[in-house]
């Protein structure tokens, strides 16, 4: 089922979807040019036909495209070029034309082979029987007014929740209607729908008006169809909620969902791994599915997929094509998916087609790279790594300790001769125990200005403390980064290819130099990752500075437009000791009186805030010595 | 009325310090022919208090109403449309602001604001000058573009429009824009000055001055005008009749930097830097400007430094300010200066007691 579909669909769910769905290889090709699809949210729900909604034409134009031309699409974007020249080629080999709506021979074997039964489902069989049981008391018991209908699946991307959702419904008979997020509005698209009259709608009244409908009139295509089949509501993609309003309406509007919807319904968010959560997005949506718990709403947790059941899947599917890869690589890409099946699935597929055309990486190569993963120099072939396996992410606490604990081999392994320079005593450091920094960053998703801010916060606890020495060079390779950094803002005109490598290589330094200068690690021990307080620092600043600007219009006459240094170190203590004259003008006692409650206030706030942030932020050592 | 404000001379015939400046300035007026002018001295030098008298010796009393306005702007920039707001002290005749409170925008506001400014003459009622006067304050802390365009207006509205601009650092302004205007060099007042002016303030509010001790004041005062008279006030607010043993009370965060030298002195370890690191933190939220603090951490240390290292340690600070104003988070740089100190000072320890 594409994900890009435009409008609420109605799909019996014992159609076989493969023959009316086509899914192109890359879906980033697919979301990269999203062509405007006509929207007509309104006549959706009780349209009276139960095959797929007729796809507006826009659709069929753009399946109709040669997979070249999409490539070449593609090719704009520098990451995925290399990608997907590769793939574009093996199915090139495999002579298919893309031409024809459908894909005879080369089919996504993730649709090709998504489970029909219960017992195909990769999923654990003690959640498949939960949602089974779920469904059951749903679908048999008759209506009462206070029953929930609601449950919410949470889990990582790939964990099979739809697909459970839809083979359970369909043991039971049910009708799947699912709401899809509408194809997101690009700039240019609003531009031009501006200039032709149309109004643009935003996705999130888009879903409050579908919750609204779902709410009053919820059977109503079921009961025109006159089918007597139960009907389950899926909701697959919730609007994506930026910013605090926006976030509170799509929660109040769930919640009313969650409160008044009379129909089965399913809703499913996708968890991101760890290594995102620094952002807050993620918050948001923890938030959202625990308010919509304590709503009332049933909740499960999908776990990724164990490798032994992907393994047991995957090589269903060799016996299946009859594709004759090696129970190794099997093993291989089950490892390496990281518990998403569809990703599996696909890398199988794709593992599959270059086997027949170039030749079999070599397995070797491939069972020491995942031996290697822990403790490699980064010098890895990068080739292998790419063919399977989704990329390791990290968490940014789990980069810094690593950064910050600087775990060194005992022993010099590599010899220097051989690159043909040498160092001088003072510079050589022994190996590191981790892959090369930058790897980690990228892994940790570490931004250049946040990582240097965390390092210079915690930096000096995992100095030992005879190494005043080591502190100056490390404090000095951080000046070094800020530097660099805010280089990035003296350019006159945005380049942002050169910003790019001014942050990575600003971070580079910033981490490299927290190496290189920590020469004596202070022994390892219990140490905390604070929260830089600088930006607490920075915050009370530009406060206190905007109270300033304010204060000296008020005063303007003693003040002037004096600037701020010239207050801050001349008249405001002056002011402090001529508070004590009781004949002083009302005003400047005025002046004097609320510069020091503002300026303790502040000092509290410091003082308050800040054993918070040492709690929130608390890691114990375990924590970094596991990672 | 704080004293600063009471006895800052109106006009340019009163003045106590910089009488030869004060006279140049009105030959100049007197010659109607004004043209751009830049002052640049330390801070409480008394630039402020010449531009003020010299606007009016030029408009007259009018000049000294002036009105605040908090205006925002709207400026087209290409394809958006930025919004700033900026306080502005103004006249008929001048309108005083301080382009680098638009932070990173301050070009838009020299572009565009200052450009519209200078479009609209002042109605030439008789006599009076064809021309508005624009004050601009901190130049020195201007974006190189932001100076750039202020050259450009400068060029093309020099007929309806003089500039007057002020600066602590004639050597942050670009070249381009100090030779469009005659520089004005406003020296720090030297300590006789400053006695000069504590006496005569001394005289009008009637106090006993005991001999010598506007000295003690000037001297403390660190040849900073404003602060001299601000301190003065302090003392007789505190105690009057003044004595001579009387302490001159100090300004709160020169002490709390001095506590830093003398934390930094006494123990060199990275748990010592962090402490530090504290103490600057709490002197930056009291925007108190990290070149400052700086400057005056440097020459506590160097009161207490054995005169081999100083000129090392000179050379690091000039680095780290340097450093400090092509960086953004000053406390990274400031920290790498105590870092750099007291890595030399813990050498110079045990080279010299082992």
């Amino acid at each position: 089922m594409g994900k890009r579909r435009s409008t609420v669909v109605i799909v019996s769910s014992d159609d076989d979807n493969d023959n009316d769905d086509v899914f192109t290889i890359g879906r980033n090709c697919s979301s990269s040019n999203s062509k405007p699809t006509l929207r007509n949210s309104k006549s959706v729900l009780n349209s009276k036909s139960r095959t797929a909604y007729a796809r507006p034409t826009a659709k069929k134009a753009r399946l109709s495209h040669p997979l070249s031309t999409s490539a070449e699409l593609l090719s704009n974007f520098d990451e995925y070029k290399f990608l997907s020249g590769d793939l574009a080629d093996d199915f090139a080999g495999f002579q298919v034309s893309t031409d024809s709506r459908r894909l005879d021979g080369v089919e996504s074997w993730v649709y090709k082979y998504r489970p029909r039964s219960l017992e195909e489902i990769a999923v654990h069989k003690k959640k498949v029987e939960e949602v089974r049981m779920w469904f059951e008391e749903k679908l048999s018991i008759p209506k009462q007014g206070s029953q929930n209908y609601v449950l919410l699946i949470t889990g990582q991307a790939g964990t099979g929740k739809s697909a459970t959702v839809r083979v359970v419904a369909s043991k039971f008979g049910a009708e799947v209607c699912e709401w899809n997020a509408p194809t997101p509005t690009i700039w240019a698209e609003y531009v031009h729908n501006l200039n032709a009259g149309v109004t643009y709608i935003s996705k999130l009244d888009e879903f409050e008006n579908f919750v609204e409908r779902v709410r009053k009139y919820g059977m109503l295509s079921s009961s025109l169809s006159g089918s007597r089949q139960p009907m389950v509501l899926l909701v697959e993609d919730l609007p994506v909620a930026s910013g605090r309003i926006a976030q509170g309406r799509l929660l109040n509007c769930l919640q009313l969902l969650v409160k008044s919807v009379q129909v089965p319904t399913v809703i499913l968010i996708t968890d991101y791994s760890a290594g995102d959560s620094a952002d807050a997005g993620m918050r948001h949506w923890e938030e959202l599915s625990s308010s919509l718990e304590s709503a009332g709403a049933c909740k499960m947790a999908f776990n990724p997929i164990t490798v032994n059941s992907i393994k047991k899947v995957l090589s269903r599917i060799c016996k299946q094509e009859k594709c004759n890869t090696s129970s190794e690589q099997v093993n291989l890409i089950a490892n390496a998916s990281g518990g998403d099946i569809r990703h599996a699935i696909t890398t199988l597929q794709y593992a599959c087609l270059r086997q027949e055309k170039k030749v079999l990486v070599s397995s070797e190569k491939c069972t020491s790279n995942l031996e290697a993963k822990v403790h490699d120099h980064g010098q890895k072939d990068a080739g292998s790594s790419l063919a399977y396996g989704r990329d390791q992410t990290l968490s940014l606490f789990h980069g810094l300790g690593k950064f910050l604990h600087n775990k060194r081999d005992t022993e010099c392994t590599i010899s220097h001769s051989d690159d043909g320079f040498y160092l001088k005593e003072g510079f050589t450091r022994l190996p590191l125990k981790m892959d090369a920094p930058e790897k980690v960053l990228c892994q940790a998703y570490g931004q250049a200005r946040p990582v240097a801010e965390f390092l210079h916060e915690n930096v000096l606890d995992f100095l030992s403390q005879d190494a005043i020495e080591d502190a100056w060079s490390v404090v000095s390779y951080l000046s070094d980064a800020d530097c660099l950094l805010s280089s990035v803002h003296r350019t006159v005109t945005r380049n942002y290819e050169i910003e790019n490598v001014i942050q990575s290589a600003a971070a580079s330094v910033a981490v490299r130099g927290v190496l290189f200068g920590n020469a004596h690690p202070s022994p390892s021990r219990w140490h905390s990752i604070r929260r830089p307080e600088l930006w607490q620092a920075e915050k009370s600043t530009r406060s206190n500075m905007h109270e300033m600007e304010r204060q000296r219009l008020d005063h303007f006459y003693t003040l002037g437009l004096a600037n701020i240094s010239a207050i801050c170190t001349d008249y405001r203590p002056a002011l402090k000791w001529l508070g004590y004259r009781a004949s002083l003008p009302l005003e400047h006692a005025d002046v004097n009186n609320s510069l020091i409650r503002d300026n303790s206030l502040e000092n509290d706030e410091l003082v308050d805030t800040y054993p918070q942030n040492q709690a929130g932020d608390d890691f114990t050592d375990d924590d970094i010595e596991e990672w | 009325m704080l004293w600063v404000d009471k006895y800052r001379p109106k006009n340019l015939d009163k003045v106590l310090v910089h009488e030869e400046i004060a006279e140049n300035l009105k030959k100049l007026v007197t010659e109607q022919d004004c043209p751009h002018l830049l002052f640049y001295g330390p801070p409480g030098s008394g630039k402020k208090t010449l531009i003020m008298a010299l606007l009016r010796e030029m408009f007259g009393p009018s000049a000294e109403k002036v009105r605040v306005e908090n205006k925002g702007w709207k400026v087209d920039a290409g394809t958006r449309t930025i919004e700033i707001e900026l306080t502005t002290l103004s006249s008929t005749h001048h309108v005083e602001l301080n382009p680098s409170d638009a932070g990173f925008q301050d070009r838009y506001i020299v572009q565009e604001i200052i450009k519209e400014m200078a479009r609209n003459r002042p109605i030439d009622t008789k006599g009076k000058r064809g021309f508005k006067v624009l004050v601009l304050n901190e130049v020195d802390k201007l974006s190189k573009e932001a100076q750039h365009s202020l050259r450009r207006t400068m060029e093309k509205y020099s007929s309806s429009c003089r500039l007057i601009l002020c600066c602590n650092s004639s050597s942050k302004v670009t070249e381009a824009v100090r030779s469009r205007c005659l520089n004005v060099r406003v020296n720090a007042p030297n300590n006789d000055e400053i006695v000069k002016v504590l006496e005569f303030i001394g005289k009008k509010e009637n106090l006993q001055l005991p001999p010598g001790f506007s000295a003690r004041v000037a001297v403390k005062s660190n040849r900073s005008l404003r602060r001299a008279i601000l301190l003065f006030e302090a003392c007789r607010v505190q105690q009057y009749p003044f004595t001579n043993t009387q302490a001159i009370p100090p300004m709160d965060w020169e002490e709390y930097v001095t506590e830093i030298a003398s934390d930094i002195m006494k123990e060199q370890s990275p748990k010592r830097l962090f402490q530090v690191r504290g103490k600057f933190y709490e002197l930056l939220v009291n925007c108190i400007p990290p070149e400052i603090v700086l400057k005056r951490l440097l020459s506590e240390l160097l009161k207490k430094l054995d005169a081999e290292l100083k000129h090392e340690v000179c050379h690091w600070a000039a680095y780290y300010e340097h450093r400090m104003r092509l960086g953004q988070k000053a406390i990274f740089h400031l920290e790498a200066f105590v870092a750099k100190f007291m890595s030399i000072y813990k050498g110079f320890l045990i080279a010299t007691f082992g």
